[in-house]
């Protein structure tokens, strides 16, 4: 085994973390833009905002209970609305116990309905969970450098699979179709912060980082246990030679890239849904139509002419036409893109308008 | 509602129907049948287990069974087996069309379509039973109307409304509407929530037969009533209820007001008393007035 043991004991259990950290990052400010967009829509579709809400903090509450259970204290108060969810426990434990329960308060949301989602996967999907390590890199597996490339394979290797699922996915086979709905129902309440139906207080990344830097700060011995608890993990690993510390890790990741693609998605849905509020009356039902008529007319289409990539360019131009369709209304139904008054017109009046002043 | 069926000085504040999403217990009802119909289509005809299909009796029994076991699981969590009782219906009605118009050799299409179309009948049901709803919210009093085919009307005076019981589901939360049930002093709003056990014993084999059975009883009153003969499903739900909780102060006479009322009786009272002793006075004066100028005649 090569590698400095400075590199082996210190640094290589820090490498899956920090990676799981980046992902946890870039998952927030996804959540954030998610954030943002329904703040726009929100004077249109109060309906909407409210169940997104409601979806958050039933993630949240159930996540709280969880922490309650799992530390035994119990659950003597439970309820969600659309604007507030309490959870109250039977026992109030202090210390530890509490520590934990607020843990699973603050994170669980991040993890939680994307674990769900990763369950789902593992019947729908025909690979990509395995924990490669490069055979190349056998001899530096338990460094810095080789922890984060068996992590990074692991998630290629997962990514390249969830991204072959999500191409070729059959909006007309029932499972499938069920998954992609979980993963916009999801997408929609994957936020750790509650949204009022007025703002009073500003709620975003920063006011989520703050929690858990609080949740940190409190208690700074109990997260040097956890990663005591993390190192003790990695030195049995490498003692018993199996990749069990990156496995977790790669677990943790995976459910961040799906997070971040059931975001996405819902970003996608919810730029629709601003874009289509311009235009006017029934208008604005059409691209929503498109989606599921263009898919089924493709559909049909290949049924008489099959082809070996049905799936994928169903899908395609499904997305081709819905993008078509809304462009050339807003076009023509819209002055968005300022083409029912030229600019000539425009220009034509503003030098009429020098020349008379 | 027409002028000649307003009171005198009577004014409608508001005329409310149940919003569209409010009967959504029994429009899931038909959400559930469109989208077994649609798997039952897939499954039978395109799907990877459609070779386990070729016989028409098992499509015909996982369809059944299915619909069964749902209408099962739906009557015991709503505690009402007018579910179940429909979804065999709807299974017997399937299965006799079968038999009678002998469509065995086209089952993968007609299971899905008779299902589908049986939840779209139920759909524009559902949609004439809610369009029946009318609530009517006077200065005076409250109306509600409703039924399809049979008529149903209640009115409701601010002034016999002894208790409102407002309740707003997590869809309602969400579209912003909610159910208002108004309980009248004679108790028309509530209704009993009952939970029976019941448990038999027989004793002996051949002759002697000894039959004993024993049980019990809980009933809970709970605030219930008819969709017609309740607010059901009002949109915008805050305001409704806040205009009707201010209709039935506006006509509830408060303790202060009682004190009030009893004092002024009072005075009324003492106010006869002493106009009786005047006029007394009075009379007693003029009768002396009388005798005086009798006697000195």
């Amino acid at each position: 085994m090569e590698g400095s043991p400075i590199d082996i004991v210190i640094f290589a259990p820090l490498a899956p973390i920090l990676a799981v950290l980046l992902f946890w990052f870039i998952q927030l400010l996804f959540i954030e833009s998610e954030k943002y967009l329904l703040e726009k829509i929100r004077p249109k579709h109060k309906p909407l905002c409210r169940f997104t809400n409601f979806l958050g903090l039933l993630f949240q509450t159930i996540c709280h209970a969880l922490g309650f259970t799992v530390t035994r204290s119990g659950i003597s108060d439970f309820y969600i609305s659309i604007n507030y969810g309490k959870v109250a426990p039977k026992k109030k434990k202090k210390g530890l116990f509490e520590w934990i329960a607020n843990g699973f308060l603050f994170v669980g949301p991040f993890f939680i309905p994307a674990f769900l989602l990763l369950l789902c996967l593992f019947f729908l999907m025909s690979g990509g969970f395995e924990i490669v390590t490069p055979s190349q890199l056998l001899d530096v597996k338990y460094t810095f450098a080789g922890q984060i490339i068996s992590f990074g394979t692991s998630q290629y290797a997962f990514s390249e699979g969830f991204f072959g699922f999500l191409f070729n996915i059959d909006l007309l086979h029932p499972s499938h179709l069920g998954f992609l709905i979980l993963l916009i129902f999801f997408g929609m309440g994957m936020r750790p912060s509650y949204i009022g139906e007025e703002r009073k207080e500003k709620v975003n990344m920063f006011y989520d980082l703050k929690n858990i830097w609080s949740l940190i700060r409190y208690k700074p011995s109990y997260l040097l246990i956890l990663f005591l608890m993390a190192y003790v993990f990695f030195y049995i690993s490498l003692f018993l030679n199996h990749s069990w510390y990156v496995a977790l890790f790669s677990i943790l990741g995976w459910i961040s890239i799906i997070s971040i693609i059931a975001l996405v998605i819902t970003d996608m849905i919810l730029i629709l849904i601003k874009t289509t509020d311009e235009l006017p009356g029934f208008w604005r039902f059409i691209p929503f139509i498109t989606i599921p008529t263009s898919y089924i007319l493709i559909r049909i289409l290949f049924y008489y002419f099959p082809s070996d990539y049905t799936y994928i360019l169903s899908l395609l131009i499904m997305i081709l036409f819905t993008i078509s369709i809304t462009y050339l209304l807003l076009k023509y139904k819209t002055n968005k893109f300022k083409t029912s008054i030229g600019i000539k017109w425009f220009k034509k009046k503003r030098k009429g308008g020098k020349d008379e002043g | 509602m027409k002028d000649d069926e307003l009171l005198k000085n009577e004014k409608v504040e508001k005329i409310l129907s149940p919003h569209p999403l409010s009967f959504m217990r029994f429009q899931s009802l038909g959400l559930f049948l469109i989208i077994w119909g649609l798997i039952i289509g897939w499954l039978v005809n395109f799907s990877e287990y459609k070779d386990m299909f070729t016989n028409e009796w098992i499509t015909i029994m996982v369809w059944g069974i299915v619909l069964l076991v749902a209408g099962i699981i739906a009557s015991l969590v709503t505690i009402r087996w007018s579910i179940f009782f429909l979804y065999f219906a709807i299974f017997l009605g399937g299965v006799g069309l079968i038999i009678w118009q002998g469509w065995h050799s086209t089952i993968g299409t007609f299971l899905p379509f008779y299902t589908v179309f049986i939840s779209i009948i139920g759909f524009l049901l559902v949609e004439g039973y809610r369009r029946s709803h009318k609530y009517i919210i006077s200065n005076q009093r409250i109306i509600f109307k409703g039924g399809i085919l049979a008529k149903h009307e209640r009115t409701l005076r601010y002034d016999k409304i002894s208790d409102i019981n407002a309740t707003q589901p997590i869809i309602g939360q969400i579209f912003g509407f909610g159910t208002i049930i108004p309980i009248s002093q004679a108790g028309f709003g509530l209704g009993a929530d009952k939970s029976m056990a019941a448990g038999g014993v027989m004793l002996g084999e051949k002759k002697a037969k000894i039959l004993g059975i024993f049980g019990g009883g809980k009933e809970v009153q709970t605030p219930m009533a008819r969709t017609y003969y309740e607010l059901h499903g009002v949109y915008p739900y805050k305001e409704v209820k806040k205009l009707v909780e201010e209709m039935v102060q506006g006509n509830v006479i408060t303790p202060f007001q009682e004190e009030q009322v009893a004092f002024q009786k009072e005075q009324v009272d003492i106010q006869k008393q002493m106009r009786d002793l005047l006029k007394m006075q009075s009379d007693s004066k003029e009768s002396n007035v009388k005798d005086n100028n009798e006697e000195e005649s």
